[in-house]
């Protein structure tokens, strides 16, 4: 190990942590708005095919085309690629994702779920109270 | 112009080297496809095969690398069938033999090999991420390139550290000595 080898890892390591670190400290606003539901768009050769909203009920949407199968779950207020038939998998890799910016992508598929922040919602109800 | 026997053993040498090299590349990415890895990271790998890309460096001249670096991309491709995703393979592959190749030159003194792996580690990653991020014209993908920095940076020490044992050995052959001499 040489001084430059030191410099390379400490750069690194601290852009990885700038980046790293807010995601880790308490959210303001992940955790509780869980009565705002988030949406989710599937896009398949960049075109949008299915928006979805992010429901705790589970919902299972399956994207064919011609290049394969991808098997996306909806679940638990997130998302999830469930089942591919693409040659690395990698989108497996992706797991359970439910915030914002958040995306899943199955290259060989050309496949892309994205969840969308959160829309400002002006003229619904912020809540009903029966 | 003919070449002097000298210098057209030397080409041939480069040639098995390179051919040696992009098969044992080769069969470390087969190697590092049957170990799971189950990190919930997407995109993170081993690199194993980046041990014999810093190698081919270290030898043999950035074109010799260069030329590996296609290779194995191309034979990988075929034999794991993921044609569709060999350009994004190749786009990684290529930045991160760019960078290490940049390091290693300009930093030949205050970088070792662990630093120029590190480099390429991360490099691959990067190069990768913004491929996808081309292709589905999305820069949502960065969000995971913090965490692939990390992985980066490990994987790269640890490849560092195999190829800093590698090469003394490599240099005990007969092949490789004269290529040793060049540095």
């Amino acid at each position: 190990m040489k001084r430059g080898d030191l410099l390379i890892i400490a750069i690194i390591a601290a852009v990885a942590l700038f980046f790293l670190v807010p995601r880790w400290l308490p959210g303001d606003e992940s955790e509780n708005n869980h009565n705002e539901i988030l949406t989710a768009d599937i896009t398949l050769n960049g075109k949008l095919y299915k928006t979805v909203e992010l429901t705790k009920e589970e919902q299972i949407i399956e994207i064919r085309s011609e290049r394969g199968t991808n098997v996306v779950k909806v679940h638990d207020y997130g998302v999830e690629m469930y089942d591919t038939d693409c040659p690395d998998k990698v989108c497996l890799t992706f797991g359970f994702i439910q915030k914002p910016k958040q995306s899943i992508i199955c290259l060989p598929h050309r496949v892309m779920v994205e969840i969308n922040g959160v829309q400002d919602v002006g003229d619904e109800p912020d809540a009903i109270v029966n | 112009m003919p070449l002097s026997t000298e210098e057209s053993t030397r080409m041939l040498k480069r040639t098995v080297m390179i051919a040696i090299f992009a098969a044992v590349a080769v069969v470390l990415s087969i190697v590092e496809s049957i170990i799971p890895v189950n990190l919930q990271i997407p995109g993170a790998k081993l690199g194993l095969a980046n041990i014999m890309i810093l190698t081919c460096l270290y030898f043999l001249r950035g074109r010799d690398a260069l030329m590996l670096v296609i290779l194995k991309t191309i034979i990988t491709a075929f034999i794991f069938g993921t044609f569709s995703s060999m350009l994004f393979s190749l786009f990684g592959s290529l930045f991160s033999f760019i960078v290490m190749f940049l390091v290693m030159k300009l930093g030949r003194n205050q970088v070792s090999l662990i630093g120029v792996s590190i480099v390429g580690g991360v490099g691959h990653n990067f190069g990768q991420i913004t491929a996808a991020s081309i292709v589905f014209q999305s820069s949502n993908i960065y969000y995971y390139m913090p965490l692939l920095l990390i992985t980066g940076l490990v994987t790269g020490i640890l490849v560092g550290i195999a190829v800093k044992y590698l090469v003394p050995s490599l240099t005990k052959l007969s092949l490789f000595e004269e290529f040793q001499t060049n540095r």
